[in-house]
């Protein structure tokens, strides 16, 4: 076989493996796929947050679409590898474009659509400016992503039925986002976050700093056995994990409110405040520098 | 033209977990020439003048609020004197995002402001003398595609808010030195081509329209600002107080509600 065929052939494989998501079983009936931690600059395909699906005795929930059709459609093969049970909820931890993207492909098999009370009107607003932007990133591999809209909305909590096993929602304030809902399963004591939690990956501001502080003091009287965050690995040890992302956002806070008393400047800032974190999360750099951007400007009104 | 350059409410950049892109269309050279016949039709500019000194970041973190500086290398007493400067740019909807009109007491001019951007684009000082002879600078910014501001739909409070100032000289005063002085002022400065979700059309343009220093009664600086300054305008600029005194500005929003403010200078 010649080196250009052998070459064509492993193309060829290793095409076919990307083309599925790999998910582990956190608990039994509850599957977990892992986005890379990768920024948007560097081949984005849809595909860095965490893709959840649970599997009851009537049927399946999934939590987290993906950030494109695409995505979503490998999500569908995967729950139709362990299950041919329908499913019946497809669940947006909040609106940003990688967890939310996948929905269109659960369309044809009229899954309810769950989000926050707000998270209708927040993909409503940003719904140009995204398209344009997964355009950018993504290209081709973005055809055919529609924003599908939540159709059953949350505004304080909600329980879902899965067959012997229930899912218990709670919409959060103004925190990461201001759609920010998460998701207990009754059976195996899991919690799903959403972007509340991030472990490994830098924390992203999209909402309010001191609100997101507040909502982990709440996330941290769970009684959840486990967390999948929004990026990163299922925590077991999750008091810890909040704990960490905890600190680094006040730790933000702490050095932009410094900067702003003493009289600093917002470029400064972004150089410097919370820089001694900085070696414990992944794609700091970019991520810290336009926390302290998103901030600052509001923080200067306190 | 207007139609796909739209502001969005909600900062796009700031939504996304993680931004910069190496997909963007990098700043595009083509906008300027119909930009430049908008504003200064038929008129020479001299351009990449050193004295004109533009510092912003390559690749802004969010298009809501770049960071945004120019320093001017002359006074007034100049026999070129730059009188106005305008900030353009190019590939915004509403390019023009401010123009700033000197005096003597502001010694060489040095401001740092916070600009939107829709887009990776140019953005450029104008310099214009007294005589109308004009002088450019410009610097290409990335920037992740949004024009927006922070999540608060609640009308009642956004305009109960707008209009608040802040304002502060920097201690201890330094007389006849250059002093830095910094302002803000509260206000959404709605580009009117924002979604608005309740009438599903776009919410009116609402912004600072324009605001005044004076420093012991004698003008220190106007501003004329546009949209593509950001929500809360922010000002970091130098002057030089002779004495101790009071900063006072006047500002103006587009519906001709005025708000003011002053702060003192000790000796």
């Amino acid at each position: 076989m010649s080196a250009l065929i052998r070459l064509l052939l492993l193309l060829l494989v290793s095409t076919s493996v990307h083309a599925e998501l790999l998910f582990e079983q956190a608990a039994p009936g509850v599957f977990v796929h892992h986005g890379a931690h990768q920024d948007l600059s560097e081949g984005y395909a849809g595909d860095i947050c965490n893709i959840s699906f649970i599997v009851g005795s009537k049927g399946v929930a999934v939590i987290d679409s993906g950030g494109s059709l695409k995505v979503g459609q490998q999500l569908h093969a995967a729950i139709r590898k362990a299950t041919a049970l329908p499913i019946l909820y497809v669940i947006n931890t909040h609106v940003h474009p990688d967890h939310i993207y996948g929905n269109a492909a659960f369309v044809a098999e009229k899954a309810t659509f769950v989000g926050h009370a707000k998270l209708a009107g927040a993909m409503e607003q940003r719904k140009e400016a995204y398209a344009r932007l997964n355009q950018q990133w993504m290209g081709d591999a973005f055809a055919g992503s529609e924003l599908v809209k939540p159709v059953l909305e949350v505004a304080d909590t909600a329980t879902l039925d899965l067959g012997d096993r229930q899912l218990q929602l709670q919409a959060h304030p103004l925190a990461h986002t201001n759609t920010d809902l998460t998701i207990q399963d009754s059976l195996s004591g899991t919690l799903w976050t959403g972007d509340l939690l991030f472990v490994e990956r830098t924390p992203s501001i999209d909402g309010d700093i001191k609100g997101w502080i507040a909502v982990i003091d709440r996330l941290k009287k769970s009684t959840a056995t486990q967390m999948v965050p929004g990026h990163g690995p299922v925590v077991k040890d999750w008091l810890s994990a909040l704990d960490r992302e905890q600190g680094y956002l006040k730790r933000l806070l702490d050095d932009v409110r410094a900067s702003i008393k003493n009289g600093g400047t917002m470029e400064k800032a972004m150089e410097t405040a919370a820089a001694d974190e900085k070696n414990n999360w992944q794609l700091f750099d970019i991520v810290n520098r336009r926390n302290v951007n998103m901030i600052y400007p509001g923080l200067e009104w306190e | 033209m207007v139609k796909h350059l739209l502001f969005v409410k909600i900062a796009l950049a700031g939504m996304l977990v993680s931004l910069s892109s190496g997909a963007w269309a990098e700043a595009d050279p083509k906008l300027w020439p119909v930009v430049k016949e908008a504003f200064f039709a038929q008129r020479p500019i001299e351009d990449n003048v050193p004295f004109i000194v533009l510092t912003a970041p390559k690749r802004a973190e969010s298009g809501a609020q770049v960071p945004f500086s120019i320093a001017v290398d002359q006074t007034q007493a100049d026999a070129n004197a730059i009188k106005k400067i305008y900030i353009i740019v190019d590939a915004n909807p509403i390019q023009l995002a401010a123009t700033y009109h000197l005096t003597e007491q502001l010694g060489k001019f040095n401001l740092s402001t916070r600009i939107r951007l829709e887009t990776d684009s140019f953005v450029r000082a104008i310099g214009e003398t007294a005589d109308g002879k004009l002088y450019m600078s410009a610097i290409a910014i990335r920037a992740a595609g949004g024009c927006g501001g922070t999540i608060d739909n609640d009308e009642a409070a956004v305009r109960a808010s707008a209009g608040k100032i802040k304002m502060n000289i920097e201690a201890p005063a330094s007389f006849g030195s250059p002093t830095a002085a910094t302002f803000i002022i509260k206000h959404p400065m709605r580009t009117g081509l924002q979604r608005d979700l309740v009438s599903q059309g776009f919410l009116p343009a609402f912004y600072i329209k324009k605001a005044d220093f004076v420093y012991n009664k004698k003008p220190v600086m106007t501003v004329d600002f546009g949209v593509g300054t950001s929500e809360d305008p922010y000002l970091k600029f130098n002057f030089i107080p002779a004495t101790a005194g009071t900063l006072e500005v006047q500002a103006v929003d587009n519906e001709g509600k005025s708000f003011s403010h002053q702060t003192e200078l000790k000796s």
